[in-house]
């Protein structure tokens, strides 16, 4: 690793990437933006996001699809047929000088072809493996399959997604729309990778990492499990059985999605202090000083009266108005973006949020950057769009890529 | 060798309440020192809660009150000694407190320090207020989740473990960077930037078809069947997710219905499409007279995906998280133990965590005040009584 600025945070680091889908790939594109130099291992017949259905494309004519190019810009493309011998000692060949693999094949996929970590690791001692499995090993559910919809069921998230239902035997839980579950488990797996390759700069030894995908989504309801652990008992999806505290979705306290001119603001005034601030702000309505919202406790057991007055007052305004007039005066709330609105966003403009980057068929696309700014690398690194199936297989092996 | 990955690390802690403190506790548990700081003047808002127990486990913590100005020289003595500082105030509090970057590194000129709040450090919404429910829909997450009635939903996962996850990443990123360049960093992160960087193939999608997919609840576009279905039970819902033709013959075999079985009627998903409410119906007759786990271990044992959707108490009382040691047990300062989460991950060929039950404030302040700083005892009896070691 060198610490040009050019080259990130992890200008020098190489990582092959033998995956599939969402989770492994969006594990290495992180490294990848943040410098690392990534080589994306493909089956002869490609990732599987490439023929995720995209509005507007043809995707299986190309293997291109939103989805494949949102995770893998800024990588090499390389086919490898792993049922084959001879690529199978290619594959053996660019193990021996790589710092990190991300992988999530299958369970035994890769001890079958004697391409697993004790293999690899003959010829590099220091090598980090990272592999992602829906369950994780040595459990009752290693050779289990998950997808995001499990993942996001089983993992008790999925519960709290719509809120209380009418009838929770006709109304079943959701899961969130996108690819959180297994992005989760990417993210998780990025984690991972960084302090084992601390462990390997620090004293050369390298290390498999097992990232379990089903409890990487259990982590993100740790407040729920500890809540469990200590007594509490879980939320109710009955509609009926619930106290007064939630609407459209919300998790807790007063807080929900009032209806505006232009869409939808989300507001939680919900303490008294920041409610007597909103209150003055709708220039005090009669109906806010009714015994029935003028504390905290009353608000909460009447909901839905207090959301039907609100609604009425917020129809004739705009999302942006009243979530600046509020913002002014420390309430939190914010207008409910949809796509186009963050794309113009002055903020994220303002922050360099969206890069650019020049697509040969598709021209030129906005995409999300990286959450933080750091001072002193710039990153994300320039980026390349995603490659075409197999075009880097000319550079590593002399040959023609398809 | 069996030195944690994390040991030498020292983090010093500021952030409170749930995003910032998760990510110190990853780092924790993998062998960092973090000393968390805060004051019962005004104590972490998560203590009161059960997942206070979680958020800190493996931390020391020490009472200082940063509202008195005596606090100030201990805290940059604290920092002096630390590899990485974190906060999460609302953006601006901490240079306000005196503990801006610029300041920092004058102590310590490879400090890496990480600020994490709502929109960012910088831009024209730096200061909006943010609860971690609200970013979720001002982040574009709800555009894509709901049934595609219209009205908006909680978008997604909660905003801040899914924080906590990334920003552990971030700085061990900063600090492996630091050991081949000497150079320190300062992160400034933005929460709804990270929710909304989640969503990027709907952000392209939009940009190349000028729409958007409609938000399908449980359904799927390539697959069919995939969805939830009705089991033994109140509320209690088995997800089911047929792959390929393989399995949907299978599938159809085992819940009797042979008559789809390599009929040329329903061997694609566009197909099988047009019959779903006669196949969820059969397939809802097969599930609601069985147990969820039962539906998963069946459909599995064929390598169809299946699993129950859960409620949190039953997600606790899963056996696959006692197996594999996520969750295990911790002893707490009064002898009660409680079994409460780890990490979801292995490190297989070396030792990965070491657990304590979560502190309470000041336990740590000799270990800290006495013999890290090495403050005269006199002193540290003086600091306590005039409230800054508070």
């Amino acid at each position: 690793m060198d610490s040009d600025n050019a080259t990130g945070l992890l200008g020098g680091l190489k990582v092959l990437e033998l995956g599939s889908y969402v989770s492994a790939p969006y594990c290495a594109l992180t490294l990848a933006k943040l410098g690392a130099d990534v080589i994306k291992i493909e089956p002869p017949t490609g990732d599987e996001s490439r023929k995720e259905i995209t509005l507007g494309l043809n995707a299986n004519d190309k293997g291109i699809s939103s989805l494949f190019l949102s995770l893998n810009h800024n990588k090499k493309s390389v086919v490898l047929d792993l049922d084959i011998l001879e690529d199978q000692k290619r594959f053996l060949k660019l193990a021996e000088s790589t710092d990190i693999i991300v992988e999530n094949t299958p369970i035994e996929y890769l001890r079958k072809r004697n391409l697993d970590f004790d293999k690899l690791k003959e010829n590099n001692a220091s090598l980090i493996m990272i592999s992602i499995l829906p369950f994780g090993e040595g459990n009752a559910y290693s050779d289990y399959v998950a997808s995001d919809l499990s993942l996001f069921h089983m993992s008790g998230n999925a519960h709290g997604i719509i809120g209380p239902v009418k009838d929770p035997d006709t109304e079943p839980p959701l899961r969130a729309g996108g690819y959180q579950a297994d992005m989760v488990a990417g993210l998780t797996a990025t984690t991972a990778s960084m302090i084992a390759l601390h462990k390997k700069m620090k004293t050369g030894i390298g290390c498999h990492v097992i990232v379990s995908a089903f409890e990487a989504m259990v982590t993100m309801a740790i407040s729920g499990l500890a809540n469990t652990a200590f007594g509490k008992p879980h939320p109710t999806r009955k509609l009926q059985e619930q106290e007064g505290s939630s609407i459209g979705g919300m998790v807790s306290a007063i807080g929900g999605v009032l209806p505006c001119i232009d869409g939808f603001v989300a507001i939680s005034p919900r303490e008294d202090a920041q409610w007597e601030r909103w209150v003055e702000m709708m220039g005090h309505p009669d109906w806010a000083e009714d015994e029935r919202f003028n504390t905290r406790s009353a608000r909460e057991n009447n909901v839905e009266d207090l959301w039907v007055f609100l609604s009425e007052w917020s129809l004739t305004k705009s999302k942006y108005d009243i979530s600046r007039d509020g913002q002014n005066r420390r309430i939190p709330c914010f207008p409910v973006n949809t796509i186009e609105d963050l794309l113009r966003d002055s903020h994220l403009e303002y922050r360099e949020f969206f890069m650019n980057i020049e697509h040969p068929e598709l021209g030129l696309l906005k995409y999300p950057s990286l959450p933080y700014k750091l001072n002193n690398v710039t990153v994300p690194v320039p980026s390349r769009p995603a490659p075409n199936l197999g075009f880097h297989n000319k550079v590593f092996f002399n040959e023609t890529g398809s | 060798m069996n030195e944690l990955p994390l040991s030498g690390i020292r983090i010093i802690d500021f952030s409170w309440i749930i995003a910032g403190p998760t990510a110190a506790r990853h780092l924790a548990l993998m062998g960092a020192e973090v000393i968390k700081v805060g004051s019962s003047r005004r104590p972490d808002p998560s203590t009161k809660g059960s997942p206070y127990q979680v958020y800190n486990q493996s931390k020391e913590y020490c009472a200082l009150n940063l509202s008195n100005k005596d606090s100030k020289n201990i805290a940059i003595d604290l920092i002096s000694t630390a590899d990485v500082v974190i906060e999460n105030f609302a953006a601006g509090v901490f240079d306000r407190m005196g503990f801006d970057y610029e300041t920092l590194r004058e102590y310590r000129p490879d400090i890496i320090l990480l600020s994490s709040a709502g929109t960012g450090h910088t831009g024209p919404d730096k200061n909006f207020v943010a609860y971690g429910s609200l970013l979720q829909h001002y982040t574009g997450w709800n555009t894509i989740s709901g049934y595609g009635d219209g009205n908006p939903i909680k978008g997604g996962l909660w905003a801040d473990p899914w924080v906590g996850m990334e920003l552990s990443m971030i700085l061990m990123a900063a600090i492996n960077h630091r050991m081949e360049s000497g150079k320190g960093q300062y992160i400034d992160y933005s929460m709804a930037e990270s929710l909304t960087a989640s969503i990027s193939s709907s952000i392209l999608d939009y940009q190349i078809s000028g729409k958007l997919s409609e938000p399908n609840g449980n359904k799927s576009l390539n697959k069919y069947p995939h969805g939830l279905y009705k089991c033994l039970g109140t509320d209690k819902w088995v997800s089911i997710s047929i792959d390929n033709n393989i399995q949907w013959n299978e599938f159809c075999e085992l819940i009797n219905q042979v008559k789809w079985v390599n009929n040329s009627d329903f061997n694609t998903v566009e197909k099988r499409k047009l019959y779903e409410l006669e196949i969820d119906k059969v397939i809802n007759d097969w599930t609601k007279l069985q147990e969820d786990y039962d539906v998963m271990h069946i459909l599995q044992a064929i390598g169809i995906e299946a699993a129950p959707s859960l409620d949190i108490s039953r997600v606790y009382s899963d056996p696959s998280l006692y197996e594999s040691g996520f969750l295990s047990n911790h002893v707490f300062a009064d002898g009660t133990e409680k079994m409460l989460p780890t990490l979801p991950w292995n490190f297989t060929n070396i030792s990965d965590f070491e657990l304590s039950a979560a502190p309470n404030i000041g336990d740590s302040n000799e270990k800290i005040y006495l013999d890290l700083l090495g403050i005269d005892i006199k002193i540290y009896k003086d600091l306590i009584e005039k409230k800054v070691i508070y």
